[in-house]
């Protein structure tokens, strides 16, 4: 009982982060088909942007001034990079991306070295917010899934309520027509871009302080955050938000599952014979955990690659 | 000059003499390099193999490493066996990883080619994380963490232990599967996978079955990526989960369109420079994965088709262009080009030097001021004028001479372009040129 | 068939055209020196160069001073394997590595390999580091020689000094790493337990590094509430299991291999008060003149793994003294042999090697975090202060069945 009510909240908690860097993802891609490789390097940017500011100016202040930071990057990179590259065709804008990620880790690598750096939210912060079955649940976690939630709602407000967001919906589903309306559609692709990096970024900069802040974040967040978006549904936000939690909270609970094939077969008598033949059958799901997510990403794509909740496939 | 040769006869000539040079030189290397060429060999076959899947049938795979990695651990188990008394030529062995990527391949490429585009560039990536992130946890099959060893064992009068055995045996595979791969293209089938890319629609109304085609191509890619994966667990005698990781992958994608994907032999080149830079530069600098990025992103940019697509587009027109003419703009573009370099070097090295431990080192030994710092065997003052005004000189230099040469270049093109060109999918360095000062091309 | 037979006669031709000239002693470490364990790999590398300064300084081995060439193996057995072959090229005579069993798996294999290939030419491959018991069991040779403690050596002792120190309890949790090493740890804490009175209440083998996020742990050895923790996670997966430790409030106390790592005790902060550690050497536990000679000449105290790095050069320095070429070539074999009969008086006892299975017979030091302690980590208040000593005669185990060392004749 322990162990689920703090998994659950961790994994909802996670879950959240994940929602935080794929929003962008998603909003990028339904709009303009560019399967962005470098997302999740804006979150490791966003991370090391307000380790550096937070150093200099203050915590509260590099968490502001970071996501800006980042969004700015996003901003040149679709200006100057990937619209150059537009009109060869969606395989060279993602190989384009692909090459960004790389160049974006070894810079971090030549500035801040291989290390995790030492970026700590401030102690004012470093508190329990309480205590279940005598455990103390860090304030800063639900810190985390707050700014998250009022990222997805701000988001949500902005394209269902808003002019803004009516014109961004309008150059997702037909940009032509859009553009014959008078909208300016690249400065509509370009502010997506941006914000969704800056988005990202975001995440980098509130997760940062809690997980650790070092070169290997985007490889190892940039793999999950394509199963989120995938099973989430390609474009699709509020997909995004459930296949978030749900993984969130499978890689929460998976620690804690002892279950392997074998005991499938338990139920029909054969699991002795099962274990004996090792290998997959007897490989637990917490050994595996890493495995499921993609495993669940596979099966979307093959049965359902609309994903979720995805419209269009 | 000689009487002009027609191109038939000239290629065949160029390949007998790579292929002599390939066998011929190797015994007078030191063994270091013939390591370094043991290993270009088997990232350009990856690479080819590769190719076959992007540059004949224009699908984008982001996993790779799946195939490559198996094949390896297929004939590492092989090896074991053999080790353990299995009567099994070592010259052989590639044929298990070979069989083990066919057979990978085709279930793996019979779900992946239900997909297409970017959701088939998804789907290949989690097959190779579902191998990678499964391989550590599978003592049985890949060893666990620490992989599966082996040893290569003599076999008809030959040792296989010194590098320049590996290295034949790996000439001899790599020659063969070359051939084979491009004699495919030659094939009314490989022409099949050709229409594909180009238009799909176009060769099911032709009565062609375009997912049995797919999938056949997709095994025989993941074949061959299979024999160069087995040829990496020879000459390492190991293997472990990493090899399937979003490295190796991201490699070969790195080498083929670097190298260029519409020509045949451009993955290989590809392959060859950044191998043979890597070995000669990785103990040099640290920021050398830094500048593979940079150079494949800027070929992104200005070359899509790569180092080959600008090597066949020139040999297309060799005819028409006015070679004198065009020498003294392209000196000029090659020495911007170095001194662009130069520039972008100096900087990150010597930022490399500023924000590495050594420096803090210094720094705290100095007593926190700002020492100076050593780089390509001088002193520098890392606030001094001259740190930061040489490369950014040279680096501004650079851009002036390839702005001013492309001028001429562009225009020089103009010329050839109104004349016949070949399909369009050899983009050289004239459709960039053109389109970059305004910024979008249309 | 035919150029190939030819070429087999060529390479039998160059491996027979033996230098004349007499070579300088070539020690090469292929280490971590980028990627994520670069901080340790660097660790090894310093002890190793402090240790040869020595010798050196001392006119170095066969009239030459000996030379030390840096490998990055960029932290994994592919780079390994490619510059051991680069270390062979480059004429190496041993190869020292220490961070990570798997690396080192890859090594000690690749080196068997080559001295079978490679009679006359052999290299011995001295481990600093890597302490996964396959290394001195299955895998074993007789050119590798073990200068480190093993899981059952630091388990054993952390066992016996906890629980004389009424710190240990009777519920025993094991959180490992999930391949050699770890696995080895939760055996020893397995084979552990009638002597220290305990029961094991929970096992974990996890990822290599690859966890962000220790808190779902953390929740599972809550609920099987032990009184304490041994682990032998290092690097990342120690630093943030501790974090999450600290963060839940979970109060226990952990038994770990590794907690001296640089970085460890400022992340951890007052949290890792009390918690234990089983090593090879201690600051503290050892001799002060020993402590200084390294900071003179190294800039900082011997930390983390330098110490039983320059213990392993020490006891090669020892061999060499045994040993004259006379300018003539360098006999791997009888370095090899040397160094099985060589042993070192290190600050806290002897060191020497058992000829069975090649892994160094020392003794353990067992320490506590301490507050105002004599060395203080990380530029804290805090450290770490000796508990005891465990002489290495009282430490070392059998030698596994599984090791079949085949000696030159």
């Amino acid at each position: 009982m322990e162990f689920a009510i703090i998994s659950a909240l961790n994994g909802v908690i996670y879950g959240l982060l994940l929602f935080m860097v794929s929003a962008g993802l998603t909003l990028i891609f339904g709009m303009m088909g560019v399967l962005n490789f470098a997302h999740a390097s804006f979150y490791m940017l966003g991370a090391y942007v307000a380790y550096t500011l937070s150093s200099l100016v203050g915590f509260w202040a590099g968490l502001l001034v970071a996501p800006l930071v980042v969004g700015l990057v996003g901003l040149l990179v679709e200006r100057y990079l990937l619209r150059r590259i537009h009109a060869f065709g969606h395989a060279h804008e993602l190989l384009l991306t692909f090459g960004l990620a790389l160049i974006f880790e070894e810079l971090v690598k030549l500035f801040y070295g291989d290390f995790p750096v030492n970026y700590q939210m401030p102690d004012n912060l470093r508190f329990a917010a309480f205590t279940v079955f005598g455990t103390d649940y860090p304030f800063y976690r639900l810190f985390i899934g707050g700014v998250a939630l009022a990222m997805f709602l701000v988001l949500y407000l902005l394209l269902s309520r808003t002019r803004i967001g009516i014109v961004v919906r309008a150059a997702e589903r037909l940009p032509s027509m859009a553009e014959a309306l008078g909208h300016n559609i690249p400065l509509v692709f370009m502010s997506v871009f941006g914000a969704g990096a800056a988005l990202a970024g975001l995440g980098g900069a509130v997760a940062g302080a809690f997980f650790p802040t070092n070169p290997n974040m985007a490889l190892e967040l940039g793999v999950i955050v394509f199963v989120v978006v995938v099973v989430g549904g390609l474009g699709s936000l509020k997909g995004s938000l459930v296949a978030s939690l749900l993984i969130g909270l499978f890689s929460s609970f998976a620690v804690g599952i002892d279950w392997s094939l074998a005991s499938l077969f338990d139920l029909v008598g054969l699991g002795p014979w099962a274990r004996s033949l090792g290998g997959l059958m007897t490989m637990t799901v917490s050994s595996i955990s890493g495995t499921i997510p993609f495993v669940l990403m596979l099966v979307v794509l093959l049965v359902r690659p609309a994903g979720l909740m995805g419209e269009r496939s | 000059m000689s009487p002009p040769v027609s191109p038939s006869v000239r290629t065949p000539l160029l390949l007998a003499l790579v292929l002599a040079l390939l066998i011929g030189l190797p015994p007078f290397l030191d063994l270091g390099l013939q390591n370094a060429l043991v290993n270009v060999l088997i990232a350009g076959l990856f690479a080819l193999a590769f190719n076959l899947l992007v540059g004949q049938a224009g699908l984008l795979s982001f996993g790779h490493a799946a195939y490559f990695g198996i094949g390896a651990f297929a004939t590492l188990h092989l090896m074991r066996a053999v080790e353990d008394g299995l009567a099994f030529p070592t010259p052989l062995l590639p044929l298990a990883g070979a069989a083990a990527g066919l057979a990978v391949g085709a279930v793996a490429g019979f779900f992946a080619t239900l997909r297409s585009g970017v959701y088939f560039a998804l789907v290949t990536l989690a097959i190779a994380e579902l191998f990678h992130s499964l391989a550590p946890h599978w003592e049985g099959l890949f060893g666990g963490e620490a992989g599966l060893s082996s040893m290569r064992m003599p076999w008809g009068g030959l040792i296989f232990g010194s590098t320049l055995e590996v290295y034949y045996l790996a000439l001899g595979w790599v020659t063969l599967s070359v051939w084979l791969l491009w004699a495919y293209t030659r094939t009314p089938f490989g022409r099949l996978t050709l229409a594909l890319r180009d238009n799909e629609q176009r060769v099911r109304f032709l009565g062609y079955d375009a997912h049995a085609t797919k999938v056949i191509v997709f095994a025989i890619s993941a074949m061959f990526s299979g024999v160069a994966g087995a040829l990496q667990a020879i000459s390492n005698e190991t293997a472990n989960y990493s090899l399937f990781s979003a490295h190796v992958s991201a490699g070969v994608v790195l080498n083929t369109f670097v190298g260029g994907s519409t020509v045949f032999f451009g993955p290989a080149l590809g392959a060859a420079a950044f191998t043979l830079f890597d070995h000669l530069v990785s103990d040099l600098t640290r920021s050398w994965q830094l500048y593979q990025g940079l150079i494949f992103v800027l070929v992104m940019l200005f070359a899509p088709g790569g180092i080959g697509g600008i090597v066949q587009h020139h040999l297309r027109h060799r005819r028409q262009l006015d070679w004198s003419r065009l020498a003294g703009p392209y000196a000029l573009a090659g020495l911007g080009g170095a001194l662009v370099a130069a520039g972008m070097v100096f900087m990150i090295e010597s930022l490399s030097v500023l924000f590495g431990e050594g420096y803090a080192v210094l720094r705290r030994d100095a007593g926190g001021g700002h020492p100076p710092f050593e780089a390509f065997g001088a002193q520098w003052d890392p606030a001094g004028p001259l740190t930061w005004g040489l490369p950014l000189a040279l680096f501004l230099a650079g851009l002036f001479l390839i702005a001013r040469a492309r001028r001429d270049i562009a225009a020089l093109w103009e010329s050839v372009r109104s004349a016949p060109a070949g399909r369009p999918a050899g983009r050289g360095p004239e459709a960039s040129a053109r389109s970059a000062p305004s910024g979008s091309p249309s | 068939m035919k150029s190939l037979a030819a070429v087999a006669i060529l390479s039998v031709g160059a491996a027979l055209a033996v230098p004349a000239h007499a070579d300088p002693l070539k020690i090469g470490i292929i280490e971590s020196l980028s990627g994520a364990q670069t901080s340790t790999g660097r660790l090894f590398a310093a002890g190793v160069q402090y240790g040869v300064k020595d010798i050196n300084a001392k006119g170095g081995f066969n009239g030459e001073p000996v030379e030390v060439v840096e490998y990055d193996n960029a932290g994994g057995s592919t780079g390994a394997a490619d510059k051991f072959k680069q270390a062979v090229a480059d004429g190496v005579n041993i190869v020292v590595q220490g961070a990570s069993s798997a690396i080192a798996g890859q090594i000690t294999e690749d080196v068997r390999k080559h001295n079978l290939r490679n009679p006359g030419k052999e290299i011995i491959f001295i481990n600093v580091g890597a302490e996964a018991m396959a290394l001195t069991g299955e895998k074993c040779h007789f050119y590798h020689f073990r200068y480190t403690t093993t899981a059952p050596m630091r388990v054993n002792a952390l066992v016996k000094a906890m629980k004389a120190a009424g710190d240990l309890g009777t519920r025993v949790y094991s959180l490992n790493q999930n391949y050699s090493w770890g696995q080895d740890m939760q055996a020893a804490i397995e084979a552990a337990a009638p002597m220290g009175g305990y029961k094991v209440v929970g096992e974990v083998l996890h990822d290599v590094n690859k966890i962000q996020d220790f808190s779902p742990f953390v929740a599972k050895i809550k609920e099987a509430n032990p009184d304490t923790v041994i682990t032998g996670n290092w690097s990342n997966d120690l630093l943030l299991l501790m974090k999450a430790t600290g963060d839940a409030g979970l109060k226990v106390r952990f038994g770990t291999a590794f907690l001296d790592q640089p970085g460890n005790i400022a992340n951890a902060g007052e949290t890792a008060l009390g918690h234990y550690i089983a090593n090879n050497y201690d600051n503290a536990a050892g001799d002060a003149a020993f402590a200084e000679d390294y900071k003179k000449v190294m800039g900082h105290y011997p930390l983390f793994v330098e110490p039983q790095t320059v213990f392993a050069m020490k006891s090669l320095q020892l061999a060499l003294a045994k040993l004259d070429f006379h300018g003539g070539a360098i006999d791997t074999t009888k370095i090899a042999l040397a160094l099985e009969d060589t042993t070192y008086d290190s600050p806290v006892g002897p060191i020497s090697v058992r000829k069975a299975d090649h892994q160094t017979i020392r003794p353990v030091v067992v320490s506590k975090v301490v507050k105002d302690p004599k060395y203080p980590a990380d530029g804290t208040d805090l450290g770490f202060a000796p508990v005891s000593v465990v002489p290495g005669a009282e430490a070392i185990y059998p030698v596994q069945s599984s090791c079949e060392m085949k000696r030159p004749s």
